[in-house]
């Protein structure tokens, strides 16, 4: 005999995933997942982010990396309550883990909440973790080509902030291609270009992602 | 490699969709649907299940994948077009307002259990 389940994989996974996100939104808490590759500057922009709304919200970090603390570390020198996960290996955050992490914040107190995601391109677009915005980064050096050859992460992307635009003129990185694709990928998607080092953008992203948070 | 946890995690899917059925018979098959666009790699399911089924209820499953290809949608010439890679323009017109979609399936699709 043959069981049709016809049902997505993953399935545990969408189901915490939907718990969190009535979790989230009980406490009125906006949470944002932050996906890139290594290096492309996941924990710069958010320090940018959060130095620029300042007391405009109340934010909380989840920091999710193979091994190590240091950009808990960095985030807590800040003041800002943080809660590190290390999967010890695991290319990816799943929704187990963020709900466990959720329950050492006082969510209440919090209505941004930034789930930094382990650095990786593939593993993380089929895991939901219950977030309302996705937010994927693609830096300058990492070349215009990515968003083609790393499609599903793109795809499934709300936000797309280009990183490091002030590496532009020492580099053959083609803005032009990379919004193009990006449009064929997730035409509802938004595209910011930022530096988090000079400043660049960040205004304009901050106000944004504020603005999105209060369903505006 | 997240494909081993995928694979932990369909054992475990399999095990509640017969014990939902009420189903003890010898698992002898799984269909999966993984889309070309879907991030997962169908070669290391394939390794990752050799690994994981010996110990499990799959001990005895072949394991069959269909792979469905993304379209490719021209919003100026309206074709439809099949496609294994992402194109930047339309195969057939050439015209660059085109729209990706599908290829993203991740399902188990079916369970075969042997007769009783």
């Amino acid at each position: 005999m043959k069981i049709i389940a016809a049902k997505k994989l993953l399935k545990a996974n969408d189901k915490y995933a939907r718990e969190n996100r009535e979790r989230f939104t009980a406490s009125g808490t906006y949470t944002i997942n932050v996906v890139g590759s290594p290096g492309c500057g996941k924990t710069t922009l958010l320090e940018a982010l959060m130095e620029n709304l300042g007391g405009r919200a109340s934010p909380a970090v989840i920091e999710g990396d193979l091994a190590s603390t240091i950009d808990a570390q960095r985030i807590e020198s800040r003041g800002i309550p943080v809660v590190q996960i290390n999967t010890e290996g695991a290319c990816h955050l799943d929704a187990t883990m963020v709900a466990a992490a959720a329950d050492g914040l006082d969510l209440d107190g919090i209505d941004l909440l930034w789930i930094e995601n382990v650095g990786n391109l593939v593993c993380t677009a089929g895991f939901d973790l219950g977030e309302q915005l996705r937010l994927v980064i693609l830096s300058i050096s990492e070349g215009d080509d990515k968003i083609v050859k790393y499609p599903t992460i793109f795809q499934k992307a709300d936000v797309l902030v280009i990183t490091k635009v002030d590496l532009l003129p020492q580099s053959d990185f083609n803005l032009q291609r990379a919004e193009s694709d990006m449009k064929h990928l997730a035409p509802k998607a938004k595209i910011f270009q930022v530096s988090a080092r000079q400043g660049q953008g960040i205004d304009e992203l901050a106000d944004w992602l504020l603005r999105t948070s209060h369903g505006e | 490699m997240h494909e081993l946890s995928i694979v932990e995690a369909l054992i475990e899917q399999v095990q509640r969709e017969v014990d939902q059925a009420g189903q003890h018979g010898r698992i002898l098959g799984l269909e999966l649907v993984i889309g070309h666009l879907s991030g997962v790699n169908v070669d290391s399911i394939r390794f990752a299940f050799e690994l994981l089924a010996p110990e499990t209820i799959l001990k005895d499953a072949e394991l069959r994948i269909d792979e469905p290809r993304a379209i490719c949608r021209c919003h100026d010439c309206g074709q439809l077009t099949e496609i294994d890679e992402l194109v930047a323009t339309c195969p057939r017109c050439g015209s660059g307002d085109i729209l990706f979609e599908g290829g993203q399936e991740l399902l188990l699709q079916s369970i075969e259990l042997e007769d009783n």
